[in-house]
């Protein structure tokens, strides 16, 4: 590939996930600009995790701005299993890719936290200068260090060299092309996936833990199009947190009711509360994003979740679950 | 190799450094226990920031223990300019020799942190429950014993000497032996202020052997004298001029950094395992350390 077209070729990793999908149909759907070039890839180019097959790719590619998202992710029950894999694997794809981009003299990383990576112990709501101020949730510490490092990462690329690698954090991300895996998936596709089972079977949905826990999910649309304005006018190397308000944040149960009702189920709905519940709230404030974009709009939890669940349906063959 | 003789093959990386070399000082003076193979490595035996020359040291030497001592280390200045090295090459170094000792078995792992890493802004004394303790990770998820030493500054014979890149103990003994030479002043960088609490390397090589036959814990384990020893560096100046039988005149120069102003440890838990250990006199340490720069100044590092 010679040099880009037009003055910024975008590298996206992690191009066939939940969000790296959800930015392929916003720029597709027209959030593209001229002299944009758009470079979408997946595990399938190339193993992150693999220090030379990240460099060949990135000298293929030769970005000029890099959206990084690929990423070892599970659910809590996963996360609990498997925290040394989690740790490493991540670690791994992180120096892979961001050293990479500063070999190719890439102007811009955007890689991507979570709300989750947080310290356990806090006050709240919890904002961006916060993300080292104590021990993440034991569930996943693996994932929520490796998460973390990217941020010291950052802040040493551009203490020693002056580059802008920088993050967004945004809270739980939902959409179509999520992983629906009831095991190893988040909260809110593992719903939907159980509530399809129990429709088809006749059988009740048996939602994981109390119910009491709070979340506010962010709709991958929404994070996608929040995600390209960061690539274009964000320049700060610390992160911004990417989240509709605290006052959107739901309980586990208020989540499940929306599924439910998206979903035209009328089956009985039970609580294991033999399960893990995770943390009980990660409630962040979006006010460095409202300082921002006061005026950007997040589309409506319950059409979200109905337009989810739609997708859903129309595609479970191909899904991954 | 083959076979570990007796009970335990123990690699040392880092084994020509500052504390790798009071551990072959220690086990030389007869430290070392029948059944225990010690086998020191260093950057020419293999560079462990590659996976590849990592895998075939462990491979080759079939360790039953290991001493994790090798970093990218530096003083304060140094530090500050190359935060993305330090990062990357520790990280890296790490992760191979960590995973290396899971992949060939080896039953446990000591690697060596520091008091510097702790959080800034903090209460003090501060205690071991305060680390991020990423050994927890192998052993939940495999059950196996990596733990870790945290030392507070650690000086002795054959440190970094070098002024630029060195701690502060090394760089005062190199620097009073400068001003010696050439009649010169002895200019203290800072403003003396900042307490540090210093373990003499060859104290520090001792209670190491201790954890690898006895600490079993994966949570850390603070080594240091206690906190009723702290020193400012304005003191520790004046152990070395005392040491080295100095004369000039010493001043400070308050337009350099003070780096953090304390990071006060407790030794409480190596109280509990340990309460009779003692350590060498701090005094007594800086005279022998300045002895043995020197008597061996031409190769020190510096």
């Amino acid at each position: 590939m010679g040099e880009p077209q037009g003055s910024m070729r975008i590298l996206v990793t992690g191009g066939s996930g939940l969000v790296g999908k959800a930015i392929q149909k916003v720029v597709a759907d027209g959030a593209g600009l001229p002299g944009e070039d758009w470079v979408f890839v997946s595990s399938k180019d190339a193993d992150l995790t693999d220090t030379a097959q990240t460099r060949a790719l990135f000298e293929k590619v030769q970005p000029t701005h890099v959206i990084h998202l690929a990423a070892m992710v599970g659910g809590l029950f996963r996360n609990i299993k498997y925290n040394l894999d989690f740790w490493r694997k991540n670690v791994h794809m992180n120096d892979n890719v961001l050293h990479s981009a500063f070999e190719v003299g890439a102007r811009k990383v955007v890689s991507c936290l979570s709300t989750c990576i947080f310290p356990d112990k806090t006050t709240y709501p919890i904002d961006e200068t916060m993300i080292h101020n104590g021990p993440p949730h034991n569930s996943n510490f693996g994932y929520s260090y490796a998460k973390r490092m990217i941020d010291v990462q950052n802040r040493a690329y551009f203490q020693q060299y002056g580059c802008t690698f920088t993050a967004v954090i945004p809270t739980n991300v939902f959409g179509p092309h999520d992983n629906f895996n009831i095991e190893d998936g988040h909260v809110l596709p593992g719903l939907i996936h159980k509530v399809h089972l129990a429709k088809s079977s006749g059988s009740a949905l048996t939602v994981w833990g109390t119910g009491n826990p709070r979340r506010q999910f962010i709709y991958s649309l929404d994070l996608a199009q929040l995600f390209i304005w960061v690539l274009r006018e964000y320049n700060e190397v610390e992160p911004i947190i990417l989240s509709v308000g605290e006052e959107d944040e739901v309980s586990i149960k208020e989540a499940a009711e929306a599924v439910v009702e998206a979903m035209d189920f009328h089956g009985e709905v039970t609580f294991d509360t033999t399960k893990s519940d995770g943390q009980f709230k990660k409630t962040a404030s979006n006010s460095k994003l409202r300082t921002y974009l006061p005026d950007f709009r997040f589309t409506p939890f319950k059409q979200a979740v109905k337009e989810t669940c739609a997708w859903f349906t129309d595609n479970y063959e191909q899904a991954r679950k």
